[in-house]
This record gives structure tokens, C-alpha cells and sequence, in this order.
């Protein structure tokens, strides 16, 4: 019970004290419109308890007010920072009340003067600077030189750059580059109080800001108090290690030498990531002559659609879907044919984006106001509740294959098997499931004829598709070519043997196989941000439709689909990018092993397994730059919907 | 022909949607039970003849996972998860909620290039930050100076290598790409007139972020939640990378994938520790799910 | 003008934050890679005696973390903790390969950690993560273990290693009831095992079980067969030049080595894989066909007897019992292929090398492997341990024979595999190896492409 208390109370803590933060600067930029004062003396006050807690925190100074002198403790953390608190808020209170260039320059200075005594003198023996006169001369005049330059450019006097730069200068060359520990008391306070004084000048000389100035603080201040969150958090996990990547990229594997882009190189001229040799196997590949045929119907529709509405292309007319087969088979035996860690990252992105998608978008639409529609877009969501990890688990159960003499422990090969020794047996089930293609076939084939001739020639390419799939199943089903349809060969002496699919082995399209598993788990996500999509299409919209005397689906191409283009972006862009890192999958099914190899997880084998520091960043940087083009184009997209 | 794809489409009863349920809860329903299953049951016949297997169900796997001890137990595994998943989940979406505010609607200089910066960070693999953030949890953060060679401490040493505190901190800062991206998404297209109406009778941009911001995008808010606490729930590689070697602060999946041991030893266990794992995801799923997408629904009544 | 006033004040502010913060930082140039619950200023003087370890903690990290396996190590470090009042935890690390690297990288490492690969030890030794170990560490592994074990955690001529485990490879699993039943006799020479295999076709049944599928290790057991292999037809004089790179990975004699095991493999009829084909199936999934008579024999390690199914009974005489013949030698010198792990530490704290000089002890591996039986519910424990001076009635009569062959062994070599840089021991060996089982590739380009990897 201790344990989740504490838990209960750090959690707790953690997540009130930064909203409490948060608010709390806020609350504190909404008083500088109204109450200037208290702004200020709050204001310096948190300023004094940050910087004389880094300095204390850092073992800066000597321990202040009563106990040991040790950091650790709360009342030694406390009291120095709390000195600072009230120095600074007390000074920043006063500068805030007092009016008129003279007075104000007198205290400022006299304040710096007063803190810079202050941390001077609390300052430990071990950080006293034994000064280095030159350098602090140069210093103190290059910065103020350099601080003059500024505001004069920006047409303020140059006394407020040059005391600022000196304040910094005098900083840097009394502490940055003095031995530090070698001076004594007088030293360090001479040290701290110049620098503290010339900035109070530098306050000093500023009026106290009118009504209109305090506004512009309060607006002013408060989108860098809604970013700055984020922006340290960004900051710290993906930008600094970004750049470290990109440095790293360029030195070899033990990070001592340079080599340019050696290991761009490297990437694009090893086989392992960029192989396209076997290009000419595409003219052996089934799926080229299917996708090519398609494609020439698909243009063939589309230049008639051309000539009867001048449309060629367009949502919801007859020639998109052929050219989109068209399009999904010839990427597909394009895909099977090249190699290497690119080519798969490619594949796994435009087959995961493009299914996931559209059956995330057709369950939407089939779901949408059915009965328990919940329940049955809470089933098809749940894969997203497993992780990548664990449905990777369970989809290597599902793609067991066990040796032909075994029953078959896996759910998809004994499907498959199963069906071979349906198609391959002489009972009553072989006959009707044969009885039952071949409906299915003369339909389609009744469904063809009918339209050609009653000339509907445009509609022709999908009915003439599914006959040729449906029949070719049937002509291998009932056996008049090969040894029947599914996982079964016959043996030369007759005997039927089960023949499993090795869905992880078999190259090339074991890839698919493990596309699969992310599709069953994205498809999820798509759907449920779809689905909200189509329900906030706004129903006077719908109803227009309708009056207009639009079919249903002419509502949807027409009316819905445009309505949700933008989130459709949103999910294919989530989407890409969730893909191209896709690493878990690979990592767990295969290890990049038969082929299947993708960019992350070469990445991490190189990076963290070999430690082959520079081949990995390389490949990290290549991801990421893969990436940004489509982050671009959202981006450009986003941009032209704001004007 | 697309017009009576979709005509088809709409046209299909329910059985088609429930077809394509009933696919997409196989693999589940098969790991379910195989969960219940012996070892050797598992191993030699599918989980689909279980009603005619001699050797029957069994919650031994289930007892294994649950009462395991050469790792962390159960329920300390169960509390880390929870000490980094709920403000792994909470803090970002504050924050991002904050940033995306901003970006939408405040006007500040580079408030374009900003975002396409944040946004682009999206596409960082996660893994190139695991060596910089784990130092930074280390030794703090330190820069030393080119001329004067002198180390700056940016960030102190807090001590924080080994903690869940370490791993939720990498888990917000990495979500944040992605929840600004969605968030601003959703708040851009919140009705400006609103806010225009709210800032002439002078609300701040706090009042108005407190006020009339945050209420109407609950919704997302909500959807957010939900991703982010599913993804880090389920999260091993960052856990592992922070804390994995500090029995004290291991989560679940962590200790699952030691429980299946080297060599696959106890793959057995796996459907029964996979469950054991989902468990909390799914009752929050399940739980939520109505306002979850009455959220999403409630978000969908904007202009 | 206010809204810059406003960057100014902060950047000001910020640049006197970091001005005064680095005056304080003394501390991290330093390698500070001391445990880090002990706070700043308390540390204890590091000359004290073994006997006031009192209130250290020592972390342990490494590969190992099956319940029975993690369960004993800690049962068995337990025992020296409470001597000496002291926590020793110990985590097994399920992405151990990755972390370790990460760890470092980070500066964060354990104290100690347990490498399953030499290799992976020699690289950490070079660069300098690894310290080498105490004198009296050092001391207490030379007089526990011999000198062909202790090689292995050599680097340079200095001592990082403990060795802390054993497993013996060169190990053929059987059923000497059905070897009887078809009059078969276990093989002495490797021509005899040849012919049996072929007898075997013969007779109809099959001689093999493989299958080299192991998640993201997928591979390995085809590299044992090559190491033993070589072993055999090479000698253990080329087995060190092939591990330390002076001949290069597609010499003809590396060639000839994987060539004879995929020819083995690939004879029609000899090897039954459970899977569908030897890349599909699991390694873990070859004790069942055993036990079941899809085939008579399976070349795996000593470790392997976990992997049998429940109930199966180990070298007692009784019916279907299971037992092990060692892999037969060809020139008559009884070569061991053996692998083990190695525990090194990351700091020389004294809490540090007191547990690393208790790791190579005999009472380290005694307590371990009664644990490790006990969580076996006196099943083979899969542990084994050549730690000289054990009390061997801990191990079961099988084990005692694992044992007595390390014993009789006149040449012992370290999985090949593991000692080779883990771009090739852990990465292509693995992979390209996997490709040439699976038929991809021939044997030659599969060395071919190992070698082209190999790092310079």
C-alpha cells in the first residue's frame, strides 16, 4: 500500500504542479495590465528563486541560515533562495513604483549594486575568480562594442546595448575565463556586483512601461507562455538528438573520423537497402498482366466517358475504379520485384496507407447507422488497444505452419489446407462448393453479357475482372488445371498432401503478410476518426442533396466525401508517417530476415546491436528526410485552405 | 461502376459488416483461447478444436503470468505502467493544448515556421533520441563553451535514470508532434467569430483558452487521451531503454517479454500474459468508448 | 518595444543562469559512472574491507530471464547478499543486445552485467566501459575455472570475464529405445553417423529434426552445426584463425563446412521440419517430433532439455527416455564446440568486485543450480557450470555426463559466433546463413556476403 501511495502522490504532484506552473504564469502576465507593481515584485521574485537556486543548486554558494552545510537538505535548499526571492522581488517591487530617468538610473544601480554584494559575498571560496585582467578588459569591451552596434541599428541609444554588454562581457571575462578558486572575498564581490550594477543601469534607464506597454506585455508574453511547454519538451527529445543524428551520420561507426557522406553512400550503393537488378522479373509476374490489362480498360472507359460528358476522371464515374485496380495491382508487381530496405519501407507505405484507409472509410460508411454499430466498430477498434509487439505475437500464431504429415495449429494454413482437401476430395461439400463457384460464375458471366449488349461498354471492366478471378478459382477448383485450389499437392502415386503456405518465408509476399498486421490495427483508427467525419457532415447539406434529386451514392461522392477530404488527409498523413517508422512488426516477425528488412529496424540493428554509430544515423536521417516531403505537402495543403 | 460499387456497398446487409467483424476478432478470439489452454495442447492442435480436445482448459498459464515472481510482481508492474502512463497521457495533451491554441489563434512573428518545424518533427523515429535523453537523465544537460572551455549546465543532474518519471518525460516529449498536429487541427477550425466576439469584450487569450477553448474541444481532447494512453501503455522499447534495469520501476510489458524468456522457453504463456496486458486497455476502452465517440460526435456539431 | 523588452529580460536572465551555473559545474568532465543512490559527499572510503560491504547495492543485468533461470540467479546472489549485508538485484533484460549499448552510451550501465558473447565483452574491454578486474577477482577466477574458460573473458592479456556458466553444444539428443528397436547404434566417428543417417532414409524413418527459426536470433543453430563442423574438418588451429578474421570468412575450408551441413540438410529425406521447411520452424519446436518419433536424432546444446515436452523423462533407463550422444569427431581429437556467459563489472567499486570474484566460485554455481532444479520441480535444470570444485551431487546423472565430457574434452572452443564482432557473430552470419537454409542463396554467397560485412 506504501507503493501506491507514493505513486498516487508523486503522479498526483507531478501533474498539479505543472498546471499549477502553468496557470500561475498566466495569472501572473494577466496582473501587469492592472497592478504593475505586484507584476514586478512577483515577477522578481521568481526570478531571484530560479537564479539563486541554480547557482545554489549548483554548489555555488555557501549554505545560508541554520543545519549543516549540505545541499541535500531542504531548509539549506531553501534559505538562499529565498534570500533571492525577496532581494529581487523587494528591488523589482521598488524600480516599478519609481518614476523619472534620474531616480530610476540611481536605483537600478543601487539594487544591482545590492544583489551583486549579495551572491559576491555568499559566493564559495572554491568559485572565487582570480581575475584575468586582459580578458576581462577585452571582453567587457568587445560585448559592450557589440551591444552598442545592436541597438544602434535598431535606433536606441547605444548606451543600453553597451550595458548590457558589459554586464555580460564583465560576466564572461571575470568568471568564464578566470581561474576560478584563486581570488579572494573583495574579488568575487567586485565581480558579481559590476555586472549586477550595470544591468540595473540598463533597467534603470528605461522609463517604467505606460498603459499601452503594459498591455503589450500581458498579449505579448502569452503565446511564448502557451508555447514554451511544448517547446522545451520538443526541444530536448527531438531536436537536440535530431542534430545529433545528423552530426553523427556524417562520422564513421565509431564516431572519431570523419567521412562526409560516405555513409550515404554506403546506404544507397548496398544491396541490402537498394536493389532493383531484378526489375525484368515484372514481365514474369501475373499481377503486371492483370494490372496492365485493367489499366488499358481503365483508359479505354475513360476516353469514352471523355467524348459522352467531357469528364475523363472524375469521383464516382465508371473509369476510377478500374484505374485504381489498375493502379493497386502494377504497384504491387513493381513492388515485388524490387529489393532492399527502401523499396520494402515504399511497399509497406502505400499498401498499409491505401487499405487501412479505404476499409477504415467502407466500414464507416457500411456501419453507419446500422444496429450496434458500437459494438461492432468497438471490435474492429480493438486491435489498436493490443500492442505492435503483441499483435505481432498473435499473428505468428495465426501464420504457423506445421510440417504437411501435422494437423495445422494456425488458423490461416488450415483454412487454406482445408480447402485444398475440399477441392481436391469426392464428397457431397466438394460438389456443391463446385456447383456453387459455378453459379456464381454464369451470373457474372450472365451480368457481362447483358452489358455488352445493351452497350453499357463503361460499366464492363470490374463485372469482366471478377469473372476472370471467380473462373479461374473454378477451373483450378474443380482441378482442370494444377492440383486443385489451396494448400494441397497431389503426389505422383495419387495421394493428396497437404502443402502449407510459409507465410513468413516465402519471399517476396511474405512483406504483404506482415503488412497485414498493421493494417488489422490501423484499419481501427482510421474508421473511428472517419466514421466521426461522416456524422459531422452537417445534415442540411444531405438533405439539399436529396431535394436535388441525388442518389444515395451520388450524395456520397458528391457531398460527403468532399465534406471529409481534409480529415482524410489527416489519417493518410498519420498514416504515412506511423508507416514509414514501422519497426516492431519487422523486429518481432522476421528480424529483417527472408527479405522483409525495413529502415528502422536496419536502423536500430545498426545503431544499437552492432553500435555502427554512423550507418545508423545515416539510415535515421534518410526516414526522417523520406518523411518530409509529405509533411510538406500537408503542410502547403493546410496553408491554402487558411487563405 | 463506382456508383454501384457504393450502391453494392450500401446495399450489403449487415452481415458483410459482421463478416468483416468477425475476421478482424479472429486472431483475438484465437490467442483468447489458447490463453486457456496446456502447453502441449497449444502446441500441437489449433485453438479452434478446443470443445473436442481431452485436454481441456486450464487457468494454469493465467496463474503463471499473474503470480510470477523471479520479476517484478504483478501488481508493482501494474502501478509503474500506471505512474507513466497517466501523466505520460495528462501532461501532453495540456501542453500540446496550449501550444495548439497558439499556433491557431494567437499571432506572434514565425508562427508559420514554427509549426512546420514542430509538425516535421513527426517524423523522427523515436529510437535516434533513446542514447541523448537517456544521458540527459544522467548527468543532466551540459555545454561547454568553444573559447572559454568552460562546461555550462544547462539541466542539472536530477537523477532520474532508472525512474518512471524518466520514461514518462521521453513519452511527452515524443507524443507532442503528433498532439499539436491533431489538436491544432481540430482548434483552427473552431469558429473565430466566437473568440473575436470574447477578446472585443475583452477576454484574454487565457480566459478565452480557459473558457471557450478547452470545453468545445473536450471531444478531441478525449480521442487524443485515448491513443496516447493505449500507446504508452503499451510501450516497451522506452520503458525498457529508461528503466529496464531497475526492478523497481518495471511496467508490464516488460515484464511479459521476460516472462516468455530467451529462446522463446515459455512462448505458452504468451496468449494468457498477452491478455493479462490488455486487460486495462480494453476495460478503458470499452468503458469509455461511448463517450469516446459521442465525443467525437460532439466535436462534429462545429460550424 | 515592451514584447522585446520581455525576450530580453528572459534572455538576459537565462545567459546569467547559464554564466553562474557554469562556475558550478566541477563534476562533469569527470567519468561519473559511480551507482548513483549513493548522495554526494557520503561515499565510502574505497579501502575498506570485503567484510563491510554492509549496506551496498550491486546491480546484475543480463540476457537470462526464464522464471527458473532469473529466479536462481538471484536465489543464488541472495546468499552471498545476506553474508555481507548487502542488495544484490538481478534483472533480466528481455532486448539485452540493444540495451547494453544504450546503457553505455547513456552512462548508465549496471554494475555488473552477464554477456552471453565474448565478442561483445572484448569490444566493451577496448573501448573502455568494461574494467578489467580486481586483483583478488582475478585471482579467485584463475584458481575456479580453467584456463579454456577463463580465455574467454581475456582481453589483451587482462582478466575482465568471470565465466559463470557452461553450455556444452556438441551434443546429439535421442531416444535409445527407438535406436534399439531399429537396431541402430550411436555413431563414434562422424563417417558412422553419416552412414546411420543414410541407413535411416533407408529404413523409412528420418534422421533429423531442425529448425533454425528463433525470433530475432533466427539463424543460429545453422551456425553451430558450421562451428562444430569446422571444429571437425578444420581443426581448432583454423577455428581460431576463422574467428579472429586471419582467414576470411569465404575460405574454402569455412565454404566447405557450410556446404556439408546444407548438403546434410538438404538430402531428401533426412530432416523432418516441424514448421514446413528448417527456416519456418522454431528450434524450440524439435524436442516434441522427438519425443514423438518423426525423427531419431537432434543436434542441440545441453541447455535443451528444457524444451522437451512436460514429463519427458531424461537418460533413467525408462521407456521413450531421452538421451544425448556427442557429436562424433572426425580426426579422432574430440573437439568441443561449448558457449557460456561471462560476467564483467563497470565500475571497480569494491561491492563490485567482491560479487564478480563470487560469481567464479563453485558455491556460486551449486546454489544456482539447485535453485535452478528446484524451479525445474527436479527437472533438468538446463544450468551447467565447469567451475572447478563443485559439489557434482547437485546434478542429475545426465548433467553429470554433460559434465564428464567437458572434462575428457582435449580441445574446447567458444561458439565461433559469438566471438565475432556482432556485425557478423549476431547480424550476418545469422541472416545470410538463414538465406542459404532457406534456399535463397548458395553457401558461397552466403560466405561471401558474411565476409564483404565483416567491419575493418
Amino acid at each position: 500500500m506504501d507503493k501506491v501511495l507514493s505513486t498516487l502522490i508523486s503522479v498526483g504532484v507531478t501533474v498539479a504542479l505543472s498546471l499549477a506552473l502553468w496557470v500561475g504564469a498566466n495569472v501572473l502576465f494577466d496582473q501587469a495590465r492592472n497592478n504593475w507593481r505586484r507584476f514586478n515584485a512577483v515577477a522578481g521574485a521568481v526570478v531571484g528563486f530560479v537564479l539563486l537556486s541554480i547557482l545554489h543548486g549548483n554548489r555555488l554558494l555557501v549554505a545560508v541560515g541554520p543545519g549543516p552545510d549540505a545541499v541535500g537538505t531542504l531548509a539549506a535548499f531553501v534559505w538562499p533562495a529565498a534570500l533571492g526571492a525577496a532581494t529581487f522581488g523587494s528591488t523589482a517591487w521598488y524600480l516599478s513604483g519609481v518614476d523619472g530617468p534620474r531616480h530610476r538610473l540611481i536605483a537600478g544601480i543601487a539594487t544591482g549594486t545590492v544583489v551583486g554584494v549579495v551572491v559576491g559575498a555568499l559566493l564559495r571560496s572554491a568559485y572565487r575568480p582570480g581575475f584575468d585582467l586582459a580578458a576581462l578588459a577585452i571582453w567587457t569591451a568587445a560585448l559592450s562594442g557589440l551591444g552598442a552596434l545592436i541597438s544602434t541599428r535598431r535606433g536606441r541609444p547605444a548606451v543600453h546595448g553597451a550595458l548590457v554588454g558589459a554586464a555580460l562581457g564583465s560576466l564572461l571575462g571575470g568568471f568564464g575565463s578566470a581561474e576560478l578558486g584563486a581570488g579572494n572575498m573583495v574579488g568575487a564581490i567586485a565581480g558579481a556586483t559590476f555586472p549586477a550594477a550595470a544591468f540595473g543601469a540598463r533597467i534603470g534607464l528605461t522609463n517604467n512601461a505606460d498603459e499601452r506597454g503594459r498591455a503589450r506585455i500581458d498579449s505579448g508574453s502569452r503565446a511564448y507562455i502557451f508555447l514554451v511547454p511544448s517547446l522545451f519538451f520538443i526541444t530536448a527529445a527531438l531536436v537536440v538528438p535530431t542534430i545529433r543524428t545528423i552530426y553523427l551520420s556524417f562520422l564513421d561507426d565509431r564516431s572519431e573520423n570523419w567521412v562526409g557522406i560516405g555513409n550515404y553512400t554506403d546506404v544507397f550503393t548496398s544491396k541490402t537497402s537498394f536493389d532493383i537488378s531484378n526489375w525484368p522479373d515484372i514481365f514474369t509476374s501475373r499481377l503486371f498482366y492483370l494490372g496492365t490489362a485493367m489499366l488499358i480498360a481503365g483508359l479505354a472507359v475513360a476516353i469514352s466517358t471523355k467524348k459522352r460528358d467531357g469528364r475523363a476522371v472524375e469521383l464516382g464515374g465508371p473509369s476510377i475504379a478500374p484505374l485504381a485496380i489498375a493502379a493497386g495491382l502494377l504497384v504491387f508487381a513493381t513492388f515485388s520485384v524490387l529489393r532492399g530496405t527502401i523499396m520494402n519501407n515504399l511497399w509497406w507505405v502505400f499498401t498499409v496507407t491505401v487499405v487501412s484507409t479505404a476499409l477504415g472509410l467502407a466500414i464507416a460508411v457500411l456501419a453507419d447507422n446500422t444496429r450496434f454499430e458500437s459494438v461492432a466498430k468497438a471490435l474492429i477498434f480493438m486491435p489498436m488497444a493490443i500492442s505492435l509487439v503483441g499483435a505481432s505475437i498473435i499473428w505468428r500464431f495465426m501464420f504457423i505452419a506445421r510440417d504437411s504429415s501435422k494437423n495445422q495449429t494456425g488458423v490461416l494454413n488450415s483454412a487454406w489446407v482445408g480447402l485444398g482437401r475440399l477441392s481436391t476430395g469426392r464428397g457431397i461439400p466438394t460438389l456443391l462448393a463446385s456447383v456453387a463457384l459455378g453459379i456464381v460464375f454464369l451470373a457474372l458471366a450472365v451480368k457481362v453479357a447483358r452489358l455488352l449488349t445493351t452497350g453499357k461498354l463503361t460499366s464492363l471492366p470490374i463485372p469482366m475482372f471478377a469473372l476472370f478471378l471467380v473462373g479461374w478459382a473454378w477451373v483450378r477448383f474443380v482441378g482442370l488445371v494444377g492440383d486443385g485450389l489451396g494448400g494441397v499437392v497431389i503426389s505422383s502415386d495419387g495421394e493428396v498432401i497437404a502443402k502449407p503456405v510459409l507465410f513468413v518465408q516465402e519471399q517476396p509476399f511474405n512483406s504483404v503478410w506482415l503488412m497485414l498486421i498493421l493494417i488489422w490495427i490501423q484499419t481501427g483508427f482510421a474508421m473511428v476518426i472517419l466514421s466521426a467525419a461522416i456524422k459531422a457532415v452537417p445534415a442540411e447539406l444531405l438533405e439539399a442533396a436529396q431535394v436535388d434529386g441525388a442518389t444515395e451514392s451520388q450524395v456520397f461522392w458528391r457531398v460527403v466525401l468532399p465534406q471529409i477530404a481534409t480529415t482524410i488527409g489527416v489519417v493518410v498523413t498519420t498514416l504515412i508517417v506511423l508507416v514509414m517508422k514501422v519497426f516492431d512488426i519487422v523486429k518481432v516477425v522476421t528480424n529483417g530476415n527472408f527479405g522483409t528488412d525495413v529502415l528502422a529496424n536496419d536502423f536500430f540493428a545498426q545503431a544499437f546491436q552492432f553500435a555502427n554509430r554512423g550507418r545508423g544515423a545515416a539510415l535515421a536521417v534518410i526516414l526522417f528526410l523520406s518523411v518530409l516531403p509529405v509533411m510538406y505537402f500537408n503542410i502547403r495543403k493546410m496553408q491554402q485552405e487558411d487563405t | 461502376m463506382v456508383n454501384a460499387a457504393y450502391r453494392f456497398l450500401r446495399s450489403l446487409p449487415t452481415w458483410a459488416l459482421w463478416a468483416i467483424v468477425f475476421l478482424w476478432s479472429l486472431p483475438t478470439l484465437g490467442i483468447l483461447v489458447n490463453g486457456l489452454r496446456p502447453r502441449d495442447g497449444q502446441r500441437s492442435t489449433g485453438w479452434w478444436t478446443v470443445l473436442g480436445d481431452e485436454r481441456g482448459l486450464t487457468l494454469e498459464n493465467y496463474r503463471t503470468v499473474v503470480e510470477a515472481s523471479s520479476t517484478t510482481n504483478l501488481f508493482d508492474a501494474m502501478l509503474n505502467t500506471f505512474a507513466v502512463t497517466i501523466p505520460a497521457t495528462v501532461i501532453p495533451i495540456a501542453i500540446a493544448a496550449f501550444a495548439a491554441y497558439a499556433f491557431a489563434w494567437i499571432d506572434f512573428p514565425g508562427r508559420k515556421g514554427l509549426f512546420i518545424a514542430t509538425v516535421s518533427l513527426l517524423a523522427i523515429p523515436l529510437q535516434v533520441a533513446l542514447i541523448p535523453l537517456l544521458q540527459l537523465y544522467v548527468s543532466g544537460a551540459h555545454l561547454t563553451l568553444p573559447i572559454l572551455n568552460k562546461t555550462i549546465t544547462l539541466i542539472p543532474d536530477l537523477d532520474l535514470a532508472g525512474t518512471t518519471t524518466a520514461v514518462w518525460l521521453t513519452h511527452a516529449g515524443f507524443a507532442l508532434p503528433f498532439a499539436i498536429f491533431l489538436l491544432h487541427n481540430y482548434l483552427s477550425q473552431l469558429p473565430g467569430d466566437l473568440f473575436e466576439a470574447a477578446r472585443i469584450d475583452g477576454a484574454d487569450h487565457f480566459t478565452i483558452f480557459w473558457r471557450l477553448v478547452l470545453p468545445l474541444s473536450v471531444p478531441v481532447l478525449a480521442a487524443f487521451g485515448i491513443f496516447q494512453f493505449l500507446w504508452t501503455w503499451n510501450d516497451f522499447l522506452i520503458a525498457n531503454t529508461m528503466a529496464g534495469s531497475n526492478p523497481d520501476a518495471l511496467v508490464m510489458t516488460i515484464r511479459i517479454a521476460n516472462l516468455a524468456g530467451d529462446f522463446g522457453r515459455n512462448e505458452h504463456l504468451l496468449p494468457a500474459a498477452a491478455f493479462v496486458q490488455v486487460a486495462v486497455p480494453l476495460a478503458v476502452f470499452f468503458g469509455l468508448q461511448r463517450h469516446f465517440v459521442r465525443g467525437l460526435l460532439a466535436g462534429s456539431v462545429k460550424g | 518595444m515592451s514584447k522585446h523588452r520581455m525576450l530580453r529580460f528572459f534572455s538576459v536572465l537565462f545567459a546569467v543562469a547559464l554564466i553562474a551555473s557554469a562556475c558550478g559545474n566541477d563534476s562533469s568532465g569527470g567519468d561519473d559512472a559511480a551507482p548513483s543512490d549513493a548522495a554526494p559527499g557520503d561515499e565510502a572510503p574505497s579501502d575498506e574491507a570485503p567484510s563491510e560491504l554492509a549496506g551496498t547495492t550491486v546491480t546484475v543485468t543480463g540476457p537470462e530471464r526464464d522464471e527458473s533461470e532469473a529466479n536462481a540467479i538471484q536465489i543464488a546472489l541472495d546468499i552471498f547478499a545476506d553474508a555481507n549485508d548487502m542488495t544484490i538485484t538481478y534483472t533480466g533484460d528481455a532486448d539485452w543486445e540493444a540495451n547494453i549499448n544504450t546503457q553505455i552510451e547513456g552512462g548508465n550501465p549496471p554494475d555488473i552485467s552477464i554477456f552471453p558473447q565474448p565478442g561483445k565483452l572484448a569490444d566493451f574491454a577496448r573501448d573502455g566501459s568494461v574494467v578489467p578486474l580486481s586483483d583478488a577477482a582475478a585471482a579467485a577466477t584463475a584458481a575456479n575455472w580453467t584456463e579454456a574458460w577463463t580465455v574467454f573473458g581475456n582481453v589483451d592479456g587482462v582478466q575482465y570475464g568471470v565465466p559463470v556458466k557452461t553450455d556444452l553444444k556438441s551434443l546429439v539428443w535421442y531416444q535409445p529405445d527407438r535406436f534399439a528397436a531399429n537396431g541402430y547404434e550411436v555413431p563414434t566417428t562422424f563417417d558412422d553417423l553419416l552412414a546411420l543417417t543414410d541407413q535411416m532414409i533407408a529404413d523409412g524413418n528420418t534422421p533429423w529434426c531442425v529448425g533454425i527459426e528463433s525470433g530475432q536470433a533466427t539463424g543460429w543453430t545453422f551456425t553451430d552445426w558450421v562451428e562444430d563442423l569446422m571444429l571437425r574438418t578444420a581443426g581448432a588451429e583454423v577455428y581460431d584463425q576463422w574467428v579472429s578474421h586471419e582467414i576470411p570468412f569465404n575460405d574454402s575450408r569455412v565454404v566447405d563446412a557450410m556446404t556439408t551441413v546444407l548438403d546434410l540438410w538438404n538430402t531428401e529425406g533426412a530432416v523432418f521440419a516441424s514448421g514446413g521447411s528448417i527456416a519456418a520452424t522454431a528450434f524450440q519446436d524439435n524436442g516434441e517430433p522427438l519425443v514423438a518419433g518423426d525423427c531419431m536424432m537432434h543436434r542441440q546444446a545441453s541447455f535443451y532439455a528444457a524444451f522437451f515436452p512436460d514429463g519427458t523423462a531424461f537418460a533413467d533407463g525408462s521407456e521413450g527416455a531421452v538421451d544425448v550422444f556427442y557429436f562424433p569427431s572426425i580426426k579422432g581429437d574430440s573437439p568441443v564446440l561449448g558457449a557460456g556467459t561471462l560476467a564483467a563489472g563497470f565500475n571497480d567499486n569494491p561491492a563490485t568486485m567482491a560479487v564478480l570474484e563470487y560469481f567464479s566460485t563453485p558455491e556460486y554455481a551449486e546454489a544456482r543450480q539447485v535453485a535452478q532444479t528446484e524451479g525445474k520441480d527436479g527437472g533438468l535444470s538446463g544450468f551447467l557450470s565447469a567451475a572447478i570444485g563443485q559439489d557434482t551431487s547437485v546434478y542429475q546423472p545426465l548433467e553429470q555426463s554433460f559434465l564428464e565430457i567437458l572434462a575428457n574434452a582435449e580441445v574446447v572452443r567458444f561458439d565461433a559466433s559469438d566471438l565475432m564482432p556482432a556485425d557478423v557473430g549476431a547480424g550476418t552470419f545469422w541472416t545470410e546463413g538463414t538465406s542459404a537454409v532457406n534456399g535463397d542463396i548458395t553457401a558461397q554467397e552466403a560466405a561471401d556476403a558474411i565476409e564483404a560485412s565483416w567491419p575493418s
